[in-house]
Formats: C-alpha cells, sequence, structure tokens
C-alpha cells in the first residue's frame, strides 16, 4: 500500500507503482503548504502598501498617520463591544464577497450586490413585519430565506438579460444597484414606512423577528455564524462538485467549457442566482440583526467593497473569510478613528481603493498565482 | 548586403540561437530551412529587432544595427512577413498599409495610398483593391497586403516566415513569381521553410539551422532533398513501413449534406457528404480556412448544420448535443491545446476528468470523487508516459507533446467508436507526433473509426486509408489509398476540379 | 404637447447631457485605444473636486478648469499605470479606482480644511446667448442659449472624430485597440499610446465632473457623479465607439433624466422614486436592444506583452 506525499514525483517511481494501489493522504483542494505563502505575500504587502500610501493624504490633512493608524487599530481590537461590531459589519462583507469570488472565477462580473442586499433585505422586512405571530426560529429562517430568493432573482435578471440581449454583466448589475436603492427608497415611502418618521425607515420588528446574539451581553449577532457557513459551503461547492468544476472550466476558458459539454448559459445563470442569493441573506442579515428595520441606504457600498474583498482574497471562498473581516475591521476602526482623531472615516475607501489596484497590478504580472 | 555573425539568444534555459553566422548578397534569395525549434524564427526576429541577442552582431548595407526596433528596421530597409499576419482585421487594406508609415501624411492621404496600391498591385501581380476590409479577404489577399506593406516602404530585404503554409499550389506559383521579380530588382529574399521542394525550387542559396545552430549551408545547384533533409534532421530518414490492415468494417458514422453559414451569412460547408467505417481511416487534406474547422465543430456537436444529417451506430446525432455525442462513443481531439482541449491552469488529473466529470466513476452523487480522479490519472501517466511532476501540477508545466498526450490519452481511453482528430500532431516535435501517430493507428486496428484533418499532406498520405480533400467548403475525391494520385490531390487541393470529357 | 415644455425639456436634456459627453469622448478615446473606461466615474468625481476646490479657493473659474482636467487625469495615470504596464484587470482597476476617487475627494474635502468640510457655494456658469443663432425659433432656445461649458463639449465632438478617423494618430490608436501586436510590428509601442489614451480620456471625463460642480450645481458633495460615469459608458456602447454617435447616445439619456425631473412636476401619480429609476431603465433598455450587434475594438480587455 503505497501513500502519496503533496511533493512531485519522479516519473519512474510513478510507472512503477501497483495500478490497484489505494490512495491515501489526499488533498483535493489547495489547503495550507509551501506554496500558501506565495498566495499569502502579495495581498499582504498590498494592503501594507496601501496603508504607506495613504499617509501621504493624511499628512497633508494636517494629522500624524501613525497616530490614525493606532486609533485604527484600537477602534478595532480595543474591546469586546469593538470586537462585536467589526464581526457584524464583517458579516455582509464576507456574504457578498464569497458569492462575488465565485462569480469571478466563472469570469463572470458581478458587482450588482448593492442591489441585491437591497431587495434582500426588503424581501426579509416584509415577512419579519407580516408574519411577526410566527415563532422566532421560524420567522427568522422564512425571512433569511425569502432574502435569499429575492436576492437571488435579482441577480437573475442581470444574468437573464447578459444571455438574451448580450448587454454586459457589469452594466447590468450596476444599473439593477440603482434600481435597487431606488426601490428600497419606494416602498419605505410607501407600504413600508413608518408614518411620523423624521427619516424613511419602516416601524421596528418584533422581537421575533431580531437575530439572537451569539454571545449573551454582547451585540454580535448570529449572522457570521451564517457567513462562516456559506463560506465553507462555497469552498466545497468549488472544489468537490460537478457544479463546481463547471464553474472552474468557465473561468479558465470558454472554448473548453464549450468542449467539455458545458452549458454557457446554465453556468452563468446558476452562479449568478446563487450570489445573488448569498448577498441577499447578506441583506437580510443587515435588517433582523443590526437596524431592526428597513431603512434607506442601509446597502450603500456593499457592492465595490464585495468586489475589492473577492480579489483580496484571489477569488479563493476560504480566504474570503479573513479579508471580509479585514474590511469590517477597518471600518469600525475608521469610525472610531474619526471620533478619536478627527481623520475623517472615508480614508478607508483610500485604502481600499489603494489594496485593490496593487493587488491588481501583482495578478496582473503573474505574482499571485491563481489555482484553477 | 546583410551579415549576421555570432548571435547567440536564449529562452530561459533553451537556447534559441547558438552562434549563428548568416550571409545574404544583394539579389539573392536565400533559403534558411529547419525543423519546428530550429531557431528559425528566433533568427528573423533578432534581424528584425523584435528580440535582442544576448551577443553577435547585425550589419546590413554597411551599418551596424545594435539594439534596434522593428521601426529601425523598417527604415534600414528590412522587411518582414509574419506567419501569423500582422494586420487589423476591422481597417481596410490602404489603413493597414498607412499604419505607422511616416509618408502617410500626419493627416492621411487615403486617396494618394490607394493609388500607390495600386501600382503596385499591376507591378507585381498582386491584386488588391484598396477599400476592402481586411476580415473579408481570403488568405491569400490578406498575404499579399502584408508584401505590399513591405515593398512600398522601400524593403531592399524581405524576410518570409514560412509563407506558403496556407496557400493552395497555384498561389504558391504565384508567390515564387513574385520573389524572381524581387530578386530582378536587387533586392534580396530570406525564404523561411519547412518544404524542401519550394526551397529547390526558389533559392540560389540554403542555410539549414538545427537546435539553435547552423547545420550547413550550401548552394542550391547540385543539392538534393536527402542531402537537405539529412542536415535538417541530423540523421536518415527512414521511413516507417505502413502497417498491414484487415478489411474495413461496416458504416459506423454518416454524415451527409452537411451545410453551414458563418456569421457574417458566409457559407463555409457546402453539402458535404462521407461515411466512416469501422477500422478505417478518413483522412482529409486540404489547406486551412477551407471549412476543416466548421466540419469539426459541426461533428463534435458545438455547432448545428443548417441542412444536413449526421447518423451515428444507426442513430440520428444531428440535434445531439457534445455530451450526448460523448456518450455515443464519438472522441474529439482539436487543433488548439491551450483554450479548448486542456485547461492549462487546472492540474493533469483535472484535465483528464475533463470530459467525463459529471458522470460516475468520476462523480458520485453530487460530489466529485477526488481518489477516482486521482487513479485515473496515475494510469494514464504510466500507460502514456507522460513526463510530468505528479498528477496534481498545473498541466501548463508540461511540454507540447506531453500535454497532447494528456488529451490523447483521456479520448482515446475512453474506447470511442468513433475519433475526429484535428492537426492532433501541430507544434509538436518528431518524437510526439510518432506517438500520436501510432495511437491513432492503435485505435484503428481495434476497430474505431478515425476521421482524420490535416493540412500536412505527408500526413495524410501515411495515415489514411481513404483519402479525401476539402476545398471551399466541399468534401471531393474521396478515394482509397491505393488510387490515390498526388497530382490530383494537389490539384483538388487548389480547387481545381477535373473536367468531365 | 405644450411647446415651452418641449423647448424646456430639449434644453435640459443638452445641458443635463454635457458631463455625459466630455465622459464618453474621454472614454471613446480610452476604450478605442484598447482599454475599458469604467473608471471615468472616478474621474468625474476627481474633476468635479478639483474644479470646485480650485475655484473655491482662488475664485477663478479658469484655474478650476484646469485644476479638473488634471485631477481627472491625475487617476487616470493610475488606471494607466496599473492597467498597461502592469496588465491588471482593466474592469476591476477601473471599479477600484472609483471606490479610491470616492474616498480620496471625501476625505480631502474635510482633510485640507483643517477636519470639516468648508461650505462651497459657487455661482454656477450662466448661459450664454450666440449673438445670431440664439434667435432661431426652437433650435435658437435648445442649441444657442446654453453655458460655455456645453458649447465646448458638442464642439469637441468634431476634433475627436477627425483625430480618429483622419489623423495618422487616430489610426494608430484605432489599431492598438484593434490588434496591438500588429500596431508593434510597425513600430508604435502600443503600451504608451493605451497609457496616453487613457490619461487623455480621464482629462476630459474631470472636465465632465467640472460640469456638474461649476456649472450645474455649484458645489461639491460626496459621491457627487452618482453613476453618471456609467452612464457615459452606457452611451459608448449605444454610439458603438465613434465620436458622433456617442454624442446621441448622451443625448438620449440626456433626454430620459429630463423628462424624469420634470415628469415630477406634472402631478402624475407615479411615485417619485419610481420616477428616478427611468434613466437607469432606459439604459438597461437600450442596452438590451443595442446587444450583441455591437462590435467592440477588438483588443479590449485584452493586456499587451512583448513576446
Amino acid at each position: 500500500m503505497k501513500t502519496f506525499a503533496r511533493k512531485p514525483r519522479p516519473v519512474e517511481a510513478i510507472a512503477t507503482l501497483d495500478k490497484n494501489a489505494k490512495v491515501d493522504n489526499y488533498r483535493a483542494s489547495p489547503g495550507l503548504h509551501a506554496g500558501a505563502w506565495r498566495a499569502v505575500l502579495p495581498p499582504l504587502l498590498a494592503v501594507v502598501l496601501a496603508f504607506a500610501v495613504t499617509s501621504l493624504p493624511i499628512t497633508i490633512s494636517g494629522k500624524n498617520p501613525l497616530l490614525a493608524y493606532w486609533a485604527l487599530l484600537k477602534g478595532a481590537l480595543g474591546s469586546v463591544d469593538a470586537i462585536a461590531f467589526a464581526l457584524n459589519k464583517s458579516t455582509p462583507y464576507v456574504l457578498a464577497g464569497v458569492g462575488v469570488a465565485i462569480c469571478f472565477r466563472s469570469r463572470v462580473i458581478n458587482i450588482g450586490s448593492e442591489g441585491q442586499i437591497a431587495i434582500g433585505g426588503v424581501a426579509a422586512s416584509w415577512m419579519a413585519l407580516s408574519f411577526s405571530y410566527l415563532p422566532s426560529l421560524i420567522l427568522i429562517v422564512a425571512a433569511l430565506f425569502a432574502s435569499a430568493v429575492a436576492g437571488a432573482a435579482w441577480a437573475g435578471i442581470a444574468a437573464i438579460i447578459r444571455l438574451k440581449r448580450g448587454v454586459h454583466e457589469v452594466l447590468g448589475t450596476l444599473m439593477l444597484n440603482f434600481i435597487g436603492t431606488l426601490f428600497v427608497s419606494e416602498v419605505l415611502h410607501g407600504p413600508m414606512g413608518e408614518v411620523g418618521a423624521g427619516f424613511p425607515q419602516s416601524p421596528l420588528f418584533a422581537q421575533a423577528a431580531w437575530l439572537p446574539s451569539l454571545f449573551p451581553g454582547t451585540n454580535l449577532h448570529a449572522g457570521i455564524a451564517v457567513a462562516f457557513i456559506a463560506v465553507v459551503l462555497c469552498h466545497v461547492l468549488l472544489w468537490h462538485t460537478p457544479f463546481g468544476f463547471r464553474l472552474r472550466l468557465l473561468g479558465s476558458s470558454h472554448t473548453a467549457a464549450a468542449y467539455a459539454g458545458v452549458s454557457f448559459a446554465r453556468a452563468v445563470l446558476e452562479v449568478m442566482l446563487m450570489a445573488g442569493a448569498l448577498a441577499g441573506i447578506a441583506g437580510g442579515i443587515e435588517v433582523l440583526g443590526v437596524h431592526y428595520r428597513l431603512i434607506q441606504g442601509f446597502s450603500q457600498g456593499f457592492g465595490f467593497n464585495a468586489v475589492a474583498i473577492a480579489l483580496l482574497a484571489g477569488l479563493n471562498p476560504i480566504a474570503v473569510l479573513p479579508a471580509g473581516l479585514f474590511f469590517g475591521f477597518l471600518e469600525a476602526g475608521a469610525l472610531a478613528m474619526q471620533r478619536e482623531i478627527g481623520v475623517p472615516s472615508s480614508l478607508v475607501f483610500v485604502i481600499q481603493g489603494l489594496t485593490m489596484v496593487f493587488v491588481l497590478c501583482a495578478m496582473g504580472i503573474g505574482l499571485k498565482q491563481q489555482r484553477v | 548586403m546583410l551579415e549576421m555573425r555570432g548571435i547567440c539568444k536564449r529562452y530561459g534555459s533553451v537556447r534559441a540561437n547558438h552562434n549563428i553566422d548568416l550571409t545574404v548578397p544583394q539579389g539573392q534569395i536565400l533559403g534558411l530551412l529547419g525543423e519546428n525549434g530550429s531557431g528559425k524564427t528566433t533568427l528573423m526576429k533578432v534581424l528584425f529587432g523584435m528580440v535582442r541577442a544576448e551577443a553577435g552582431t547585425v550589419s546590413f548595407k554597411g551599418k551596424q544595427l545594435i539594439g534596434h526596433s522593428p521601426r529601425d528596421a523598417i527604415a534600414a530597409g528590412i522587411g518582414m512577413i509574419h506567419q501569423q499576419f500582422m494586420l487589423v482585421d476591422a481597417m481596410t487594406v490602404a489603413e493597414n498599409v498607412m499604419l505607422g508609415w511616416a509618408r502617410a501624411g500626419s493627416w492621411l492621404r487615403t486617396r494618394e495610398m490607394a493609388e500607390l496600391i495600386r501600382s503596385a498591385s499591376a507591378t507585381y501581380r498582386l491584386e488588391l483593391e484598396p477599400n476592402a476590409v481586411v476580415d473579408e479577404l481570403p488568405f491569400g489577399h490578406r498575404q499579399r497586403v502584408e508584401i505590399v506593406k513591405a515593398i512600398l516602404r522601400g524593403a531592399d530585404l524581405l524576410i518570409l516566415d514560412e509563407p506558403t503554409s496556407n496557400l493552395s499550389p497555384p498561389e504558391v506559383a504565384g508567390l515564387l513569381g513574385v520573389m524572381r521579380r524581387l530578386r530582378e530588382e536587387g533586392r534580396s529574399v530570406i525564404f523561411i521553410s519547412h518544404k524542401l521542394g519550394e526551397v529547390l525550387d526558389i533559392c540560389d542559396e540554403v542555410v539549414v539551422l538545427r537546435d539553435g545552430e547552423v547545420a550547413g549551408s550550401c548552394s542550391v545547384d547540385g543539392a538534393t532533398r536527402a542531402q537537405l533533409a539529412r542536415m535538417m534532421i541530423g540523421r536518415d530518414i527512414r521511413h516507417a513501413p505502413r502497417l498491414a490492415k484487415l478489411a474495413p468494417g461496416p458504416d459506423l458514422m454518416s454524415v451527409e449534406g452537411v451545410s453551414i453559414r458563418d456569421r457574417s451569412g458566409f457559407e463555409r460547408l457546402r453539402d458535404v457528404t462521407f461515411t466512416l467505417r469501422e477500422g478505417e481511416i478518413l483522412a482529409v487534406a486540404g489547406v486551412n480556412g477551407n471549412g476543416q474547422e466548421e466540419l469539426v465543430e459541426v461533428l463534435a456537436g458545438l455547432k448545428i448544420p443548417m441542412h444536413g444529417r449526421i447518423t451515428l451506430g444507426g442513430r440520428d446525432i444531428t440535434a445531439d448535443g457534445v455530451t450526448a455525442r460523448l456518450l455515443a462513443g464519438l472522441a474529439y481531439i482539436p487543433v488548439d491545446r491551450v483554450n479548448t482541449s486542456l485547461v492549462p491552469g487546472m492540474s493533469i488529473e483535472d484535465n483528464l476528468g475533463l470530459r467525463d466529470f459529471e458522470r460516475s466513476p468520476l462523480c458520485r452523487g453530487p460530489w466529485l470523487d477526488r481518489a477516482a480522479f486521482r487513479k485515473q490519472a496515475m494510469l494514464r501517466i504510466a500507460e502514456f508516459g507522460i513526463h510530468c511532476g505528479g498528477p496534481d501540477v498545473p498541466a501548463q508545466t508540461l511540454s507540447g507533446g506531453n500535454q497532447q498526450k494528456i488529451v490523447v490519452a483521456r479520448e482515446i481511453s475512453r474506447r470511442p467508436r468513433v475519433l475526429i482528430a484535428f492537426q492532433p500532431t501541430l507544434g509538436l516535435d518528431p518524437g510526439a507526433t510518432q506517438f500520436v501517430i501510432d495511437q491513432i493507428l492503435a485505435l484503428r486496428d481495434a476497430g474505431g473509426a478515425v476521421l482524420y484533418i490535416s493540412s500536412e499532406l505527408e500526413e495524410v498520405l501515411i495515415l489514411g486509408d481513404c483519402i479525401g480533400v476539402i476545398y471551399d467548403g466541399r468534401l471531393s475525391g474521396v478515394v482509397k489509398r491505393d488510387e490515390a494520385d498526388m497530382t490530383k490531390i494537389g490539384l483538388l487541393m487548389a480547387g481545381i476540379q477535373e473536367a468531365t470529357a | 404637447m405644450d411647446t415651452t415644455v418641449l423647448i424646456e425639456l430639449l434644453t435640459a436634456s443638452v445641458r443635463i447631457a454635457t458631463p455625459l459627453l466630455f465622459a464618453a469622448l474621454g472614454g471613446v478615446l480610452s476604450e478605442n485605444a484598447g482599454t475599458f473606461a469604467v473608471g471615468l466615474e472616478g474621474m468625474m468625481l476627481m474633476g468635479a473636486f478639483g474644479g470646485a476646490v480650485t475655484t473655491f479657493v482662488t475664485k477663478n473659474v479658469a484655474a478650476g478648469l484646469l485644476a479638473s482636467a488634471i485631477c481627472g487625469a491625475a487617476l487616470g495615470v493610475v488606471v494607466a499605470v496599473a492597467t498597461a504596464r502592469f496588465r491588471a484587470d482593466q474592469m476591476v482597476t477601473g471599479l477600484a479606482v472609483n471606490i479610491l476617487a470616492f474616498g480620496l475627494t471625501s476625505f480631502l474635502l474635510r482633510g485640507l480644511f483643517g477636519g470639516r468640510a468648508p461650505v462651497i457655494v459657487l455661482s454656477t456658469l450662466r448661459p450664454l446667448a450666440v449673438p445670431f443663432l440664439s434667435r432661431l425659433p426652437v433650435l435658437g432656445e435648445v442649441l444657442f442659449r446654453q453655458p460655455a461649458l456645453t458649447y465646448a463639449a458638442f464642439i469637441l465632438v468634431i476634433p475627436i472624430h477627425f483625430f480618429l478617423l483622419k489623423t495618422r494618430a487616430g489610426l494608430t490608436l484605432r489599431a492598438v485597440g484593434e490588434n496591438p501586436a500588429a500596431a508593434f510590428s510597425v513600430g508604435t509601442d502600443p503600451i504608451r499610446v493605451r497609457m496616453v489614451a487613457i490619461i487623455a480620456g480621464g482629462a476630459f471625463a474631470g472636465l465632465g465632473g467640472a460640469v456638474l460642480s461649476l456649472q450645474e450645481i455649484g458645489t461639491f458633495t460626496d459621491g457627487m457623479t452618482n453613476g453618471r460615469g456609467f452612464i457615459a459608458l452606457a452611451a459608448i456602447i449605444v454610439g458603438r465607439w465613434m465620436p458622433f454617435r456617442v454624442m446621441l447616445g448622451c443625448l438620449l439619456f440626456g433626454a430620459a433624466s429630463a423628462v424624469a425631473l420634470n415628469i415630477q412636476g406634472w402631478g402624475l401619480p407615479v411615485s417619485s422614486y419610481i420616477i428616478q429609476m427611468t434613466p437607469y431603465l432606459i439604459a438597461l433598455a437600450v442596452l438590451s436592444g443595442v446587444g450583441r450587434s455591437a462590435r467592440m475594438p477588438a483588443s479590449i480587455g485584452k493586456p499587451f506583452t512583448r513576446s
């Protein structure tokens, strides 16, 4: 009985193998091994470089970058409450990001997370408001399910106009972002709005609809667990199912996919629906776990952040978790930094944008190998 | 006029050019012979300035060319006609000629250009319409655009890189005529080819490259094919004896009246009809671009024909998709390894499972059985002698020959009833080519039917039990091997049907 | 329909189309040279910011316009280096610089002024009547009583058209977008051409942003471009990458926005948010109609490497 290490073996040894040998210790998906450092280093460097370059505008504005970054760090990790806040913030990023990562892997450029989150939130809110008499667990599951379906449908629209009319998904999902956000405002000024409130929002949901907190006494809601499960699920789907194989084929070459009998239309639709569902759930989690109501503008900015996170993670589902956490902690810290030092929190976008550009450059010149 | 001395160029660990000397006097046609990978194209890229050599000198018309770019080479009077044309398909002939040419003026002088093109057309008998869009021109005409471009820019030395690969015999004759005309005018030509006959026909001197070095040079007078071939390959060519073959079996796959148009409405296949029999190879010759690509795509299920019927084993599969045909016993080796038959970024075992990953044993229920992938890969690597670093390395780390072994291993191991092979030996060295041919013969001997399409007439003649020619979307002249007539085949390839008495 | 209402709508269409047109013309240069102009949104925003802040500080509109072009071009430099030199993915780089621009402008608005955004109130550019032509019946109102930058934008279409189709430099640029290897073989440096096209495009897009902050609205607010850069992209596709047709595309989207804005005053029983959706819905509808027949420059999206 022979065992296989991960190191490549010379041809001679392979040729003399017993053809009925049992295969042990085999790992199908890229795990942690020597090559992993080469995968992780470029994004790390990109982040460091982004922070370094961003210190320039901070200095121009008259503040000390080191103090600013220290406040950032404290704001993100300084207390249990801070960490809980950051984890909550990371949840929709991870969910939307992993969906986008799968899309990008199949060369489907889906930037519609914002619209999908918005529509998902509307669906979850509707469920929460209409069925508040249901027991909590059933209500929450049903609401999240509704948000998944709604988000999937919204992404599906973009997929269909891509397949039927050749409208590139970048433009399609983008337009749907705007339409989705406007739709939220529309329902808040109509059927779901709270009369008499100074701000467009829905009535507060009944307690039964609130996401339970993971650790009593903290604000950390159960959403992060959902995100974690989603990441693992996507990883397994990508590397261990025919569905994932099809997506990887599609992502490397359309002609190879056609040659292998993979239906382009079916795969694009499948992957968009999945990404839309994940983003929809993120929207549902936001309204059920953070705001406890539908509120105007709750989905803002998620679309492009999801893209940034997917890129930083090298389009690898497992890596989306740390990447999403990074973004979440970054934003949580930035708010604290603004409070303490007076450096505007919009700096966060500068760091994100620069990180993306650097990672893209590294990928472009082949520093960051992508395993298909 | 041209003197290159001691040219050295490496690509990584490969010595593409090593200490090469080359001299071309004025008014001479020099033939540069060599197999794939012998260094001919690299040498010309060095001459033309597209690539920088590590050592060596180039002097042209008495002046040294150091660190020059293509622009400098053109200005000095060197013109290059690449194997893959450097033309902008969406633009007209005139626009392509004007591109990057100072004489066209900052504000384009289109009318003047059109005149120049027309007069050059007439002088060299290279008919060209200046306002035609390049995309709509046939292959031979596109080459003319390249030649006119070079001549108009005053090239004294013209480099032609494998110019006749995709030309029919009459077009080849036309090209050779142009070269003679250039020689008469006192210009020189470097004619790169692997076709001995043409080289002996037109060249004055021949230089043979092998493995990046000069293997020999001689004058054409008195040189024979055998001599030159020996210099190219380094050993005597021995023609492999044809294996005796059994009588072919019953009809297996029939194609009737298949026609297809492309996106612009141009008919690419016209009424193609033929039959494949068990244990028989139908080899189809033809210059590239005459419908071969469309034919294999229709057969593989990637394109739907407008008219016609395809049956396999008695069942009509015309409307079947790729997967259905796969299950019916059809295998397909495409010409393009990089984008189609392989995924370079995927591991070898994934590539081996490319066609069957949705079925058992590679797929069990909703999951991929990774152990089954691994097992299959190990088997194939051993059986077919694929030289690699392990089943989980990406396919792109393999050499071209080993990559093709993966494709062949995958398609043939399924014991298909019918194999469609489209130029499966393209870009392979002689060893790998022999391997592919052996596998295909083995499949035939085991009872499979094979459709073998290639632009290399030599291969078609070696492999085919039945031989046909495809020209302009029509398949004609399907004859048994013993009845094949070289002249007739050559004429058919140029589209010349025999007139009925 | 009342003629005055029609004239108002048409006038508004032309005016609203102006920033789109500047940005779209910049994108035409970039895309014809082979680079997706997804970063137009960010370049416009940079220009809007640069123009507004410079005019606010220097009280000089001309300085503001210059600054807007420079700011847009600066973002163009980032895109150019990343995509042409480092072969980064063009679409995603565009998205990245959009995020970067949003953050940078928002940050600097506060950071440059001691931590709190100043109240910028600029007098918007007034319409200038062209002496003789503005007295024409309908067209006079619509076409010849527009602010200066609108004239500039529409006039700009002509030199760009001639540049692309009638000059050798324009031919080279288009060749780089179709087949950079071919351009390289005749001595052009495709990377340099692409970079110049992107940066020039950024300058024009920056001017488009200045139209927003200096001519239309009179101030700068975070993210004020609000998707116009992407509408400009849609206009490029609708106009099949050629300047005059792109101009028509911009007018179309300008008209859609004008109708959306004005309809609210007509008291129709349609919610204002639905109305605000109309430009985007129209964009989708038009793009679906154009669909596959649009033939984009063949090498767009593919980085060029010397082999």
